[in-house]
């Protein structure tokens, strides 16, 4: 993989961590500039997203402008992608257009490593089908760390990723980012939420947030269930109120100083009961808040418009 | 629950139990609800003289319809846990598929409540699998577990959807409960008995085989994969048996048959008469002699009566109207004595590991005589030969496939927690100053 993408998690380290963080830290505080001096200046990203996509396409924007780039979004609606142009041509599109980043946003997994076979530029992956989303990930790590007061707080630290490990590209980005930070993880689901070969990471299964916390969970990673795991064909879960019993976090599981975290969007009263999302044990406005710096982070690394080695 | 008994010692009958090796005359003391103690010359207070009568760990049946809620015209908890006693039953699970189905944890409570003031044995409740049996959605199988739910089944029905029992069991081994199926392939079993010759010749529309073991395969495919623990119910064919057979190492899979597979052939299709439907249907010799086989060799683990009470309006029909289902508590191990047993296919303490210690171990601490095991037993008299009468049947129901047929070696006395549940030894029980 070349230096400059960001296309999945599974080698990052923990140096790679550092460099990410301290230069979202950076960036937050404007040291990299603003969108006329900015440190992507005379750079130009192409976001390209086939899927919807609100938190992380705006975020991502907001990131690349404020330092400065060009920037040439597409989205599935009104662009050649409705109209049925592949991900390969579209990619190839705007590589010839000089675009020095491209981010991509896909339904399938795998989509960013393709792309980036057919481009010179930068590949930054925004999430594609279950596969990674490392982005999410990095994001995640800036907001604990912040939380917890630097990235060697994390050393040691429980974290329980709960809920539908099996369809979520995000938990396959925090895994391995987590545990590159020196985190435990465990995963907390049922069975139909989960890989038939759960043991695949070599980590806990855990069959209940209570449990999760038995087993010295400091920070409780909440997935999205997305509705139609409920309702559609054969639902792996049997009732909201089943699922919010043993894999809702509540306020209970939070009064001991365990931390929550959670991806967006939030189902209220299912993954998370509605009155602990603002609790001060949420780090959920955090890390909607982390995502501009860190991905101005990640595009300014991208790009080559700060020079650092990243294996990420 | 029933209050800690008072010692009772069982004097000189033959006691076999498998589990802890004992075939032999010798006395058996029970205290405080559990045995406690055996071994000859036992003396106490409250005596039963059991000579010439054998003595075996209670009966167990995974197996049963009770009916309650909903049709309690056919059978109730305390007419259904009297028939059981009156077998030599003392642990009952009861099926879900009542009017309503068992699928909500209110209706487990209920249940559970009800079991305490009103069953002779114990009874433990099996939820559905899937709500209403529809095959669709799942149940609240880890609330219905807090509810007191014992295992889940879509019995009467079976899961047509490979992908909704696959997720079933998925979710079940997560919520800790074990899963008994009822194999039945509808597109198939499209007929009122087995597609055989008496079928053919009688006009009845007949069922393969092929229906149960299409099922049975999938389901065993599925707990290989899955690592759910599944217990498949009633197989009636050789196939369904030899698949069993083959799965029995590569998954956590146990099975059962009936005591009317194993005695009872679709020649009695010929009858034309509705008593003789069930489901799965009788099957044709050489299913019931591998199917026997099986038991005696242990590919099949146990028996389980498929206990299924009908009124006389359900019965009472031409054979492709009658609702299916025999009653099976009463008779289940005098057929199987007579039938198997005494002319040599099974060993006497064969049947009582799969009557008892099997199922026993299965439900979990129970099927046993070893000292400090619940005081759950039967004692039987093997010689006495008896005739299946509809006015002597302890079920609400009489939809007994041997009514009139003589049958060897009955119940003489049930025991449960060291209280006599069912009792045709009255005189035998003596007091001592």
């Amino acid at each position: 993989m070349r230096a400059r993408d960001f296309i999945g998690t599974q080698d990052v380290t923990r140096e790679d961590l550092r460099t990410v963080l301290d230069l979202a830290q950076d960036f937050a505080k404007g040291r990299l500039g603003g969108p006329t001096d900015g440190a992507l200046s005379g750079k130009t990203v192409c976001l390209a997203f086939f899927e919807a996509s609100t938190r992380t396409a705006v975020s991502f924007e907001l990131a690349a402008r404020r330092a400065g780039a060009h920037v040439i979004s597409i989205s599935e609606k009104g662009s050649a992608i409705q109209k049925g142009e592949s991900l390969v041509d579209t990619v190839v599109t705007l590589d010839a257009l000089e675009a020095d980043a491209i981010v991509i946003r896909h339904p399938a997994a795998g989509a960013a490593r393709l792309a980036a076979r057919h481009t010179g530029a930068a590949l930054v992956n925004a999430g594609d089908g279950r596969g990674q989303h490392p982005t999410q990930a990095l994001l995640d790590v800036y907001a604990l760390s912040e939380a917890l007061g630097g990235l060697d707080e994390l050393d040691g630290r429980r974290v329980a990723v709960v809920g539908d490990v099996l369809h979520s590209r995000v938990a396959r980005s925090v895994i391995p980012t987590f545990q590159a930070a020196g985190m435990e993880v465990a995963l907390v689901a049922p069975r139909t939420l989960l890989p038939l070969e759960a043991h695949a990471w070599n980590l806990p299964v855990i069959s209940s947030v209570d449990d999760a916390l038995d087993w010295g969970a400091d920070v409780l990673y909440a997935l999205r269930l997305q509705k139609e795991r409920m309702t559609e064909g054969s639902p792996r879960v049997p009732s909201v109120a089943e699922y919010a019993r043993y894999y809702g976090v509540a306020r209970r599981h939070l009064a001991t100083g365990t931390l929550l975290m959670h991806p967006g969007p939030v189902n209220r009263g299912v993954e998370v009961s509605g009155d602990v999302v603002f609790d001060h044990s949420s780090l959920i406005p955090t890390q909607v808040a982390s995502g501009v710096a860190v991905r101005g982070a990640v595009l300014a690394l991208a790009t080559g418009a700060v020079g650092m080695e990243i294996a990420a | 629950m029933r209050e800690a008994s008072r010692e009772l010692i069982i004097r000189g009958a033959h006691v076999l139990d498998p589990l802890s090796g004992l075939d032999e005359v010798t006395d058996v003391r029970l205290a405080a609800g559990r045995v406690a103690e055996v071994g000859a010359g036992l003396r106490g207070a409250r005596r039963l003289d059991a000579d010439g009568l054998h003595l075996f760990p209670g009966f167990v049946d995974v197996h049963a319809h009770w009916r309650t809620p909903g049709r309690e015209d056919e059978e109730t908890i305390e007419t259904g846990s009297a028939a059981a006693a009156a077998g030599g039953f003392t642990s009952v699970v009861m099926m879900p598929n009542t009017d309503p189905i068992v699928d909500k944890p209110v209706i487990v409570s209920g249940l559970v409540r009800r079991i305490e003031n009103e069953s002779r044995v114990r009874a433990h409740v099996s939820v559905a699998l899937h709500e209403g049996l529809r095959g669709e959605r799942l149940t609240e199988m880890r609330l219905l577990k807090e509810a007191g739910a014992f295992c889940v089944s879509d019995d009467g029905l079976g899961t047509q959807s490979a992908g909704v029992l696959r997720n079933g069991m998925l979710y079940a081994k997560t919520a800790g409960l074990p899963v008994i199926l009822h194999c039945e392939d509808h597109t198939l079993a499209t007929g009122a008995v087995h597609d055989g010759v008496p079928a053919a010749l009688a006009g009845i529309p007949g069922s393969p085989a092929s229906a149960e073991d299409a099922a049975t395969a999938t389901a065993l495919v599925l707990a290989t994969e899955t690592g759910a623990k599944v217990h498949i119910t009633h197989v009636s064919t050789a196939l369904s048996a030899g698949l069993v057979g083959y799965f029995k190492d590569r998954a956590d899979v146990t099975a059962d048959t009936t005591p009317h597979h194993l005695t009872l052939t679709d020649e009695l299709v010929g009858t034309l008469d509705g008593m003789y439907r069930v489901n799965p249907p009788l099957r044709p010799e050489k299913h019931r002699r591998d199917v026997g086989e099986a038991l005696r060799g242990g590919i099949l683990d146990f028996v389980a009566t498929d206990h299924a009470p009908h009124s006389l309006s359900e019965k009472d029909l031409p054979l492709e109207e009658a609702a299916p289902g025999f009653l099976g508590h009463e008779t289940a191990f005098a057929a199987i004595h007579t039938e198997l047993v005494l002319k040599d296919k099974l060993s006497l303490s064969r049947l009582i590991e799969a009557m008892a210690s099997a199922p026993g171990r299965w439900i979990g601490g129970a099927g046993t005589l070893g000292v400090g095991a619940p005081a759950d037993l039967a004692l039987v008299d093997l010689s006495e030969e008896w005739t299946v009468r509809p006015e002597e049947m302890v079920s609400r129901s009489r939809n007994s496939p041997y009514l009139g047929q003589k049958l060897r070696g009955r119940l003489v006395g049930t025991v449960v927690g060291g209280e006599l549940v069912y009792d045709r030894i009255g005189e035998r029980v003596g007091e001592r100053v």
